[in-house]
């Protein structure tokens, strides 16, 4: 109990809690602007999160989000487009409300939801992750090593292209996180001669340049002007709320339990987390002939889902430092730039941190509804603003964020380089997150692998020879036998249909 | 922007030819074959083997070589698009010597021009822009943003 006062107090101090605050302003505003999305509101936090101390660092980054996933929902009810790929669920049913003259309902019902998904979230991030660490604490380079590849093979299996895509954007990106001095004897890789190169590839500029970059060259080829939202009485979004999520408990509880397990999955974050939750609760609903139709049983399970996705995706972040979807791998990327690499000594060496993490997640889900109210409030005026004004200026941000971290322009470099790559990437069905997980991973990756090459003589037996190390061996052998079986499968599927055609 | 899977296929078969050469050349532990270049070469070699995939399902479609999306088309798209590498660059050279304050206003001033069409709104907002930012980063955070011409005047 004492360390849960310690650590409310430290995340309760007047400076920690205003930043706190601050940020979540910052990411109510992202998501709920179109077309910035969490991921990239958080790559554009790091580089101020570099300048503070750990905890309000990790702070501001729970708080951006948190409020984002749920700000992404403000535009989705108001203007049908959803303001992260998150909402994106079930924006054509809060629209159809909006259209019954319930916008303010639909609002109300994501806000409290989110908070109840957030909550849920958290609780089994606090009930699992210290179990799981203590189970881990005896894991050999060969668990870590099997641990790395299985997270990153979810990443791919999840991904919605094709598998070879993304086995590719995972090759990237560890090459990427190849270049600089090798970890077994200190030799100079790939760095071209050039010194800047010798520390490795910097995360910052890499993110900025993936999730901004990207972004901004697709807005600015197509301007677009958002159609004016409708006026909101705020007051609505309080009465009935209550008693619409109340009527779908049982939808509330299951999508909130099932969105903390997809967000734990390594690559699969908010979105997939709401597309299936509220498919399952179509598929579980009494009326299913009602979705689609401005009917709120869906919007309270996707809304539920996508923010438990945020507090589960830090389970496997914090015990073994694998991130659970593109948010998480920036914020290990943050927490490595501190010192603290995530793990399961974190959770006996930093407990403070530990709880101070959790103690944010709490109070970021709480702070959701004054302040989710006063976004919805504000979102009439922040959606006029346009966006061809906007994204110079994010994109000013990105050159001096790209820069800030080290103070070197070479960083700017990197980020456009990787911007422009990425956006052609991303022209042919790609998928990013992939690779952002692999530069991420690739030094533990190839760390662990190497330890235990060289421990077991070459013997690939070695690898499965532990119980847990084998068990998790085989699961990753098995999801590679998966993709591998389903590009077949399209390949034979698409020739067929090829020669059909003809 | 969108290629022939051939096409993406044939430049990572080529990268990972690049790499499996330059993986070659770094030593290894002593009496063990492993070293610096295994890992490398493993990731290589499935590169290779997917670009080679990429290459075989891409000549088999009859999607063309490189074509161009239907939201990219139009000079004015490109131009549009064009001044997001040309702002990086611009900046990338012109910040030290010229400094922070003095070309931002006009770069970003220029590119809002582009993207609004309406000048004198552009400067107003690019001013108070770049002001704001300076405000945040070369004051609350430190940040040393190049002064350039104006390390003279100032000190």
């Amino acid at each position: 109990m004492d360390a849960v006062l310690t650590a409310f107090g430290e995340v309760l101090q007047p400076q920690v809690f205003f930043i706190i605050v601050a940020a979540s302003a910052y990411g109510l505003m992202i998501g709920s602007i179109p077309g910035l999305t969490a991921t990239m509101g958080t790559a554009l936090l790091v580089p101020i999160t570099f300048f503070l101390d750990p905890i309000p660092a990790i702070g501001a980054i729970v708080a951006a989000t948190t409020m984002a996933i749920f700000a992404g929902d403000i535009p989705g009810a108001l203007l049908r487009i959803p303001g992260t790929p998150a909402s994106a669920a079930y924006t054509d049913e809060s629209y159809r409300m909006r259209e019954k003259g319930q916008v303010e309902l639909a609002l109300g019902v994501n806000m409290l939801c989110s908070t109840i998904g957030g909550l849920v979230g958290v609780a089994v991030l606090i009930l699992a992750a210290p179990q799981i660490a203590a189970v881990s604490l005896g894991f050999s380079s060969y668990e870590y090593f099997w641990l790395a590849l299985l997270g990153l093979s979810c990443a791919i299996f999840v991904s919605s292209s094709s598998p070879v895509k993304g086995v590719l954007s995972l090759c990237i990106g560890l090459m990427l996180s190849t270049i600089g001095i090798d970890v077994v004897m200190g030799v100079k890789r790939f760095t071209f001669g050039d010194t800047e190169l010798i520390g490795g590839v910097s995360i910052i500029p890499v993110l900025i340049g993936m999730f901004a970059i990207t972004e901004i060259l697709r807005k600015v080829a197509r301007p677009s002007r958002l159609p004016a939202p409708p006026p909101v009485r705020l007051g609505a979004m309080v009465s009935g709320v209550g008693s619409t999520i109340w009527r779908f408990k049982g939808g509330v509880a299951r999508s909130s339990l099932l969105g903390s397990v997809i967000g734990a999955l390594p690559g699969a974050g908010a979105d997939i987390a709401a597309w299936i939750a509220y498919a399952l609760s179509k598929k579980f609903s009494r009326t299913p002939e009602k979705f689609g139709t401005g009917y709120p049983e869906g919007i309270v399970s996707a809304s539920s889902a996508n923010n438990a996705a945020l507090s589960g995706a830090y389970v496997p972040s914090l015990v073994f430092g694998i991130p659970g979807d593109t948010i998480t791998a920036i914020l290990i990327g943050v927490l490595l730039m501190k010192g603290i690499t995530p793990g399961p000594m974190v959770f006996v060496m930093d407990t403070g941190l530990v709880n101070a993490i959790f103690a944010v997640f709490i109070i970021a889900n709480l702070l959701m509804l004054p302040l989710g109210l006063a976004a919805v409030y504000g979102s009439r005026r922040l959606l006029s603003i346009p966006q061809d004004i906007l994204f110079p200026i994010i994109l000013l941000f990105c050159v001096i964020g790209a820069f800030a971290a080290n103070n070197t322009l070479f960083d700017v470099w990197v980020m456009l380089v990787v911007g422009l790559v990425a956006f052609v990437l991303e022209e042919n069905d790609f998928p990013l997150a992939p690779m952002i997980l692999a530069l991420i991973l690739g030094q533990l990756v190839e760390e662990n692998f190497m330890k235990s090459i060289i421990k077991a003589d070459g013997q690939l037996t070695e690898f499965f020879a532990r119980p847990i190390g084998g068990t998790l061996g085989m699961l990753t052998l098995a999801i590679w036998a998966l993709l591998i079986g389903m590009s077949l499968y399209r390949a034979t599927r698409s020739r067929r249909a090829a020669s059909t055609g003809e | 922007m969108r290629m022939n899977d051939a096409v993406t296929g044939g430049v990572f078969v080529l990268l990972s030819a690049l790499i499996l050469f330059a993986a070659r050349g770094f030593p290894t532990l002593p009496d063990q074959p492993y070293g610096p270049g295994t890992f490398p070469t493993i990731i290589a070699a499935v590169m290779m083997v997917c670009g080679l995939a990429l290459i075989w399902s891409g000549a088999r479609s009859r999607v063309p070589l490189l074509a161009v999306a239907d939201w990219m088309r139009g000079a004015a798209t490109l131009h549009r698009m064009a001044w997001v590498p040309g702002f990086v660059i611009a900046y990338v050279y012109l910040s030290k010597p010229i400094g922070f304050p003095l070309l931002v206003p006009v770069l970003l001033g220029a590119f809002l021009t582009v993207t609004t069409g309406r000048p004198v709104r552009a400067a107003a907002i690019a001013v108070l822009g770049t002001a704001a930012l300076w405000l945040l980063f070369a004051y609350i955070l430190r940040v040393p943003l190049p002064l350039g011409l104006l390390t003279e005047v100032i000190y």
